[in-house]
């Protein structure tokens, strides 16, 4: 119950569910409100998150673009952005992007797999370890190391990048496994599945979202790993941000700056989107 | 020239460039740190604040770092300057998340409890729902460092200090003898100095997470 000490309103006007006593309003207990009316089912992604991101992109885009039609480009600065060199960059972007994440998946998802079944479980302290000084390498260090070995190119880049996001996709794949409540897995294999069964109809169905999750985990590290391809002649959108830097041109460097962060951010958006609508049904109410 | 005569030979500019590295690194966490368990403190009370802010530090958080300091540049000029910029700020992002999840996660009623023995406000922040907040908020400096000392390797390209410009020359002089010297001694550099960091925080949590929450 609350009370107000405010002065009482004169005789007559007192909002419903409220009453004087010696001069100061009670008010009866808040009626609980309605629950707010669940989501119709099948549609998870509010208009909200369907529309800002978006249109900031939008905005961002076509802000830059107005600025670079009316920035001075010298010969330098058009020299690096001449014979379509933006979109060649952006598409080698996108390319080592996707791949890398394929790869990613590919590689940590089918590990963290292996590692969790019960033949495995020692080796999971030296996993932890190797992971935790991996992540302390710098990936810079990383693709100049992968560079001087494999030789300039795409190639050492993939790999610089893969090898850099492989170890937090498998770390969160292999959390997410070992978080799967274990008597489900026993009621299973008690209602005679197979292994195989098991791990098919139980485990990774559950482990789906934290699976997207990695997923997710992986494309934002890789858009990023990827601005330092350029470093090891892997291409990429640092390409334009390291001669924009190294020339002094701003007018370049803020293009490739800023169609770096659009890219990450639209990724990020696209992944998220991906995490709402695949997650299973079964494991909404949950949440 | 083996890498060990490279280390031998090189030690004095290699010394320098790691002390400047941890040295910038620690100066941005210090700074991150106030500023991040500050913003946690004035917004985790306020649903859309505490949310708002989250979700911004999880969106910068997806900015590449090079990108960062591309956009800051144009700003700041080269060198010392955007470094610092981009380092607290991607420095922030972990321990501004981290301190509002560990501020809302205090037991309310424990809170309550430290109302109904008279504690003022400032009082209960301090004394009860900090400390009972700190290991996340710890957990999220670790974090914070860790990444900022790879970031830290990136800003060398902006003229930024540190052993990343080790890496950087080493790749600027790629297919001569010692390029893979240098890569490897500024990486290395950087691996070991991120345990170091690590093996302190740890010691950290030991001296200053409360005797009764500790795990």
């Amino acid at each position: 119950m609350t009370w107000r000490t405010r002065r009482p309103p004169p005789e007559g006007e007192r909002p419903a569910g409220e009453h004087e006593v010696h001069g100061i309003a009670f008010r009866d207990p808040e009626t609980p409100e309605e629950p707010p009316p669940a989501a119709p089912a099948g549609r998870r992604v509010g208009p909200a998150k369907l529309t800002v991101l978006p249109s900031f992109l939008l905005l961002l885009l076509l802000g830059t673009w107005l600025w670079f039609r009316g920035a001075h480009l010298d010969a330098i600065a058009h020299n690096a952005i001449a014979d379509g060199n933006v979109w060649l960059r952006l598409r080698q972007h996108i390319v080592l992007t996707v791949l890398s994440t394929v790869l990613v998946l590919v590689i940590a998802i089918p590990l963290g797999v292996l590692l969790t079944r019960r033949r495995l479980r020692p080796a999971t302290p030296v996993v932890v370890a190797v992971a935790n000084i991996g992540q302390a390498t710098p990936a810079i260090g990383l693709l100049a190391l992968l560079v001087i070995w494999m030789g300039i190119g795409m190639r050492a880049a993939l790999v610089g990048i893969v090898v850099y996001a492989v170890l937090p996709v498998l770390s969160n794949t292999m959390a997410g496994l070992r978080a799967i409540d274990p008597t489900l897995a026993e009621a299973a294999r008690g209602i005679g599945m197979s292994p195989l069964g098991v791990l098919f109809k139980v485990e990774l169905p559950l482990a789906v979202p934290l699976i997207l999750a990695g997923v997710r985990t992986a494309l934002v590290l890789n858009v990023g790993t990827a601005t330092l391809a350029y470093f090891g002649g892997g291409g990429g959108l640092g390409d334009l941000i390291a001669s924009g830097i190294t020339n002094q041109r701003m007018p370049v460097l803020v293009l490739g700056s800023v169609l770096t962060v659009a890219l990450a951010l639209l990724v990020d958006w696209l992944a998220s989107l991906a995490e709402l609508l695949l997650r299973p049904r079964g494991l909404e109410a949950g949440d | 020239m083996s890498f060990w005569e490279y280390l031998g030979s090189r030690h004095e500019q290699l010394l320098a460039d790691a002390y400047q590295h941890a040295s910038a690194v620690l100066q941005c966490m210090v700074v991150a740190t106030l500023l991040g368990v500050v913003i946690g403190v004035l917004t985790y009370r306020s649903a859309w604040a505490g949310d708002l802010a989250v979700t911004v530090t999880a969106t910068l958080l997806t900015i590449p770092s090079l990108a960062l300091i591309g956009l800051l540049i144009p700003v700041t000029g080269l060198g010392v300057a955007p470094t610092v910029t981009a380092l607290v700020l991607y420095g922030l992002l972990p321990i501004v998340r981290n301190a509002i999840v560990g501020l809302r996660g205090v037991d309310p009623s424990l809170v309550d409890a430290a109302k109904g023995i008279g504690m003022s406000r400032p009082a209960r922040l301090l004394r009860v729902e900090l400390p009972l907040a700190w290991p996340p908020i710890l957990t999220g400096i670790r974090v914070a460092t860790q990444m900022l000392m790879g970031i830290a390797a990136i800003a060398a390209y902006a003229s930024g200090p540190g052993l990343g410009n080790e890496i950087f020359r080493g790749i600027s002089s790629l297919g001569s003898a010692n390029a893979l010297n240098q890569v490897l001694a500024g990486t290395l550099g950087i691996v070991v100095l991120a345990l170091l960091f690590d093996a302190v925080y740890v010691l950290i949590g030991w001296l200053t997470i409360p005797r009764g929450i500790r795990a």
